[in-house]
């Protein structure tokens, strides 16, 4: 009985099937009060469709869903935030043309007074250090500092369970703890929280119980003093995991790009890369790490020709490429795998085979010299890929928007990959991906770097970089601070350099 | 991992999927166009008419006689044309309203080339005003295109008021230069023989270009999913931040889809002077280019849609015109029957869009949370 009160949510006999996929088979779940619970499984497993179902946004083929003991009718994310359901997205359900508080506003159901949301918004922001300025457009707001406000988003909806899918993908490691810490106070006030990540440290350190999915299916639930990294993966794949990503020593050969003296002023005159200078060779990956916002993307984006210079020069080869346009980047060989895939990566209403060759379409790859699509040689080739990248698709023509999160990425991973054969700029690759199609990025990347490529990895996650780069650069606000060698590299100079702590007051 | 699996299984399931949306977008167009028809007949009722005995007696002229159903075929033909100029901007997410001025561009250029040109044979001639006709038509737009590219305008304010300067042209010329040889009233001569297009029946409207419309409405599905053109217009309209970071040229984009959108209009043109009233008018067809919109929605911007809602125009416009002659309906009942089953459509369209818009939301926030 006593159990039983405990118990805040209880979701039974979940079905869901997609056409092709059974997203959920037969799933039930509780969720106490005052617990953390962790969602594990791979890419596709069925992890957010089950949580869409919990919030109102999927109905549910069979089963049904209870709080308190009484059967509820969730039909609706509205109903569901009545019920105490709050749920904390990563992207896109801001308006980006939109300031901060007028996003938090459009979402609550009642109308308050800007004034008292925006103290609520700072209130919140600074108990829970997410501070963000309430008149700031979203659209001039880093992917990390988004997240903050659909957090806050969430936190003003006085939910007594959150559902977190991938909260920390964006995060850099403070600003996950400042989350973590977060977690354990909402959840100290009998509140619960259901968390959705692929990183097994973060699922050790905030869970008090672990529900594993696989295919569709339950696997088990596990206390966390029961779970270790090899039993949750066991879980989760079925079998043993070889998490090792071999390291090649591959030779370096002759500079491929080179970043000399790069800089871009804002249209304000802020410096948003500061006399940026680097070289990456064939056969070398060059990590920058950095919190996101510091001018990594940017960076990126001047190489690709996405963004304009104000000052320097980029060669490729060489040659310079500052006023070549993408196209002609493109064609020389630069592949980029963007941070944000949604936003610039994919055509999510365009099917599989046709994001594949979304730059491609100049030239007579795949459109005859009448400009006429080979629809059979495309099909081909999307096949190949789809089965060389593993992406989990029923068709090459289903279209991008029903892939799970990680097989999207795959798609792109698998189009730039092809495509960059001098240089692949990979920014954030591994975001989103489960364990074992991380370790696949990250393989792929060893092994485009072996065939002689240059590669520029841009990653939150320090231990990403550490674990594949040759060189590492620390960026901070558009600057690089200092560039090591992976064999002399500090792990703890370079998480200060990351905040603006340099040398010299490093040392003192 | 067998990602293939039940390959033949899953295939048959997104041939379902698909099936089953165009079923619903079906569905939903027959359910207007009855809604339409239900209004439009309750106010029949007001004007003591019996609505049932009415919509009979449309269908029955309509198809009274070959000389009925022949026209229904003839007004057809450029609405086709000018709902395609709507629909296809719309599949690059533009909006074209500027129809009516480009069909009178397209009117002008094609009888001024019948008329200097009618000496030459008739396939020479009729080949010359249609190319003309699209060339000046197509110009024509793309200056919106252009402006859109890059001086970023707004394309819906520029198409919109492109109209009133053709008029404006129009007005010039049929007064002017271009005015019939007796100097009355603001209309050219009729065109030689040479230059009409031929009749498919007989004593009746119905002439060959109507193959042309259905064919170039063919030639639009084409391009928009077989063609290179066709696959940048459909990524520049559904993510135009993927298109640019893919290295496609929107701003080529626009003009162009302005170019074809205003040579289909201006074709509209071309098949009105050279294949019914053989000459031209100040101000004739003043609604052509609002039907085309009226279409181009019934028929969801879809070139094989599009055909298919012309000709329900069409039938509508032919049928009830007898209808109105023979009994005390006044014609605008014809319009309003038209315009009732467009809303009809928008507001199915807003129904579904909600519906869209909703699934859209929770594609976003699925996709926010799986990066
Ligand atoms: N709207 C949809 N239409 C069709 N299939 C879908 C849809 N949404 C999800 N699926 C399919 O359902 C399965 C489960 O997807 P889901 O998004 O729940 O996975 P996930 O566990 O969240 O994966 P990830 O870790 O990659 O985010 C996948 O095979 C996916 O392709
Ligand atoms: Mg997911």
């Amino acid at each position: 009985m006593k159990y039983l009160d405990n118990v805040f949510i209880e979701m039974e006999n979940i079905n869901k099937v997609f056409p092709g996929t059974v997203a959920n088979d037969d799933i039930s779940i509780k969720v106490k009060k005052g617990e953390v619970i962790s969602l594990l499984g791979e890419n596709g497993a069925g992890k957010t469709t089950l949580m869409k179902i919990l919030y109102g946004m999927y109905k549910a083929d069979r089963g049904e869903i209870k709080i308190d003991g009484k059967k509820v009718n969730i039909n609706s994310p509205q109903k569901a935030k009545k019920l105490g359901i709050g749920m904390i997205h990563q992207h896109f359900t801001l308006v980006p043309v939109h300031t901060v508080l007028e996003n938090v506003l459009l979402q609550l159901n009642e109308s308050y007074a800007p004034k008292y949301v925006e103290n609520k918004i700072k209130e919140i922001g600074n108990k829970y250090e997410l501070v963000v300025d309430p008149s700031a457009l979203i659209n001039e707001l880093p992917v990390g500092f988004q997240q903050r406000v659909e957090i806050i988003k969430a936190l003003l909806g006085n939910s007594k369970l959150l559902i977190m899918d991938e909260p920390t993908a964006v995060l850099t490691p403070q600003e996950t703890e400042k989350l973590f810490k977060f977690i354990n106070e909402f959840k100290s006030e009998g509140n619960s929280v259901i968390f959705i990540t692929h990183k097994l440290n973060e699922v050790m350190e905030i869970s008090d119980r672990i529900i594993v999915l696989r295919d569709g299916k339950k696997v088990g639930s596990i206390n966390k003093k029961d779970a270790d990294r090899e039993k949750l993966t066991q879980m989760m794949i079925g079998r043993e995991f070889d998490f090792e990503v071999k390291k090649n020593e591959a030779t370096i050969g002759k500079k491929i790009i080179e970043v000399d003296n790069v800089s871009i002023v804002g249209e304000t005159g802020n410096q948003i890369l500061n006399n940026i200078s680097l070289n990456i060779s064939a056969g070398e990956i060059f990590g920058v790490a950095g919190v996101s916002g510091n001018g990594q993307e940017e960076l990126a984006d001047a190489i690709a020709g996405l963004k304009k210079i104000s000052n320097g020069d980029i060669r490729l080869m060489g040659k310079s490429i500052v006023n070549l346009n993408i196209r002609e980047i493109i064609n020389s060989g630069v592949g980029y795998i963007p941070a944000d895939r949604h936003k610039v990566g994919l055509v999510l209403e365009m099917t599989v085979e046709e994001n594949l060759i979304l730059k491609s379409t100049y030239g007579q790859k795949y459109f005859n010299k009448y400009k006429l699509l080979k629809s059979k040689k495309l099909k081909i080739d999307t096949e190949k890929k789809i089965n060389k990248f593993n992406i989990k698709v029923s068709t090459s023509k289903a279209l991008v928007h029903s892939l799970s999160g990680g097989n999207q990425q795959k798609v792109v991973v698998a189009r730039e990959v092809t495509l960059g054969d001098k240089l692949l700029i990979a920014s954030q690759p591994t975001r989103g991906l489960d364990f074992g199609a991380a370790a696949y990025v990250k393989r792929t990347l060893e092994k485009e770097k072996s065939k002689g490529k240059a590669i520029l990895l841009i990653s939150n996650e320090l231990s990403e970089i550490m674990e594949l780069s040759d060189k590492i650069g620390v960026i901070y606000e558009g600057e690089i601070l200092d560039i090591f060698d992976r064999n002399e590299a500090d792990l703890k100079k370079i998480g200060l350099l990351m905040t603006g702590v340099r040398g010299e007051s490093f040392e003192k | 991992m067998s990602h293939l699996k039940n390959r033949s299984n899953s295939v048959k399931d997104l041939f379902l999927d698909k099936f089953n949306n165009k079923l619903v977008l079906i569905l939903s167009s027959v359910f207007s166009i009855f809604m339409g028809l239900t209004v439009s007949g309750l106010l029949m009722l007001f004007l003591n008419q019996n609505p049932v005995e009415a919509y009979k007696l449309i269908i029955e002229f309509a198809f009274i006689d070959s000389y009925n159903i022949a026209n229904i075929f003839a007004k057809s033909t450029p609405l086709i044309l000018t709902a395609l100029a709507f629909g296809f901007a719309f599949k690059a997410k533009l909006f074209n309203i500027g129809a009516q001025g480009q069909f009178y561009i397209g009117v002008l250029a094609a009888v001024f080339v019948s008329l200097k040109l009618g000496w030459m044979p008739p396939f020479f001639v009729l080949s010359l005003s249609l190319a003309a006709s699209f060339a000046a038509a197509g110009i024509w737009a793309s200056f919106i295109g252009y402006f859109k590219a890059y001086f970023n305008a707004n394309e819906f304010l520029v198409s919109m008021m492109s109209t009133y300067v053709a008029v404006a042209i129009m007005d010039y010329l049929l007064r002017g230069p271009l005015q019939e040889s007796k100097g009355e009233y603001p209309q050219t001569d009729l065109i030689p023989n040479t230059a009409k297009i031929p009749t498919f029946i007989n004593g009746t409207q119905f002439h060959y270009g109507f193959f042309a419309a259905v064919g170039a409405a063919l030639i639009i599905y084409y391009i928009l999913w077989h063609t290179r053109l066709g696959f940048h217009i459909r990524a520049v309209g559904q993510n135009r931040n993927a298109a640019e970071f893919s290295g496609i040229n929107e701003k080529k984009i626009f003009i162009i889809v302005f170019l074809i959108c205003g040579g289909l209009a201006g074709i509209a043109g071309f098949m009105q002077v050279n294949g019914i009233n053989h000459m031209a008018v100040q101000g004739f067809e003043a609604d052509i280019g609002a039907a085309g919109i009226g279409v181009a929605i019934l028929g969801n911007a879809n070139p094989i849609g599009i055909v298919f809602a012309a000709l329900l125009f069409s039938t509508l416009e032919v049928g009830g015109l007898m209808l109105t002659q023979t009994s005390s309906l006044p014609s605008s009942i014809i319009g309003i029957m038209q315009g009732s089953v467009v809303i009809f459509v928008v507001i199915s369209y807003f129904i579904n869009n909600k519906f869209n818009i909703l699934k859209r939301k929770r594609k976003l926030i699925n996709n926010g949370e799986e990066i």
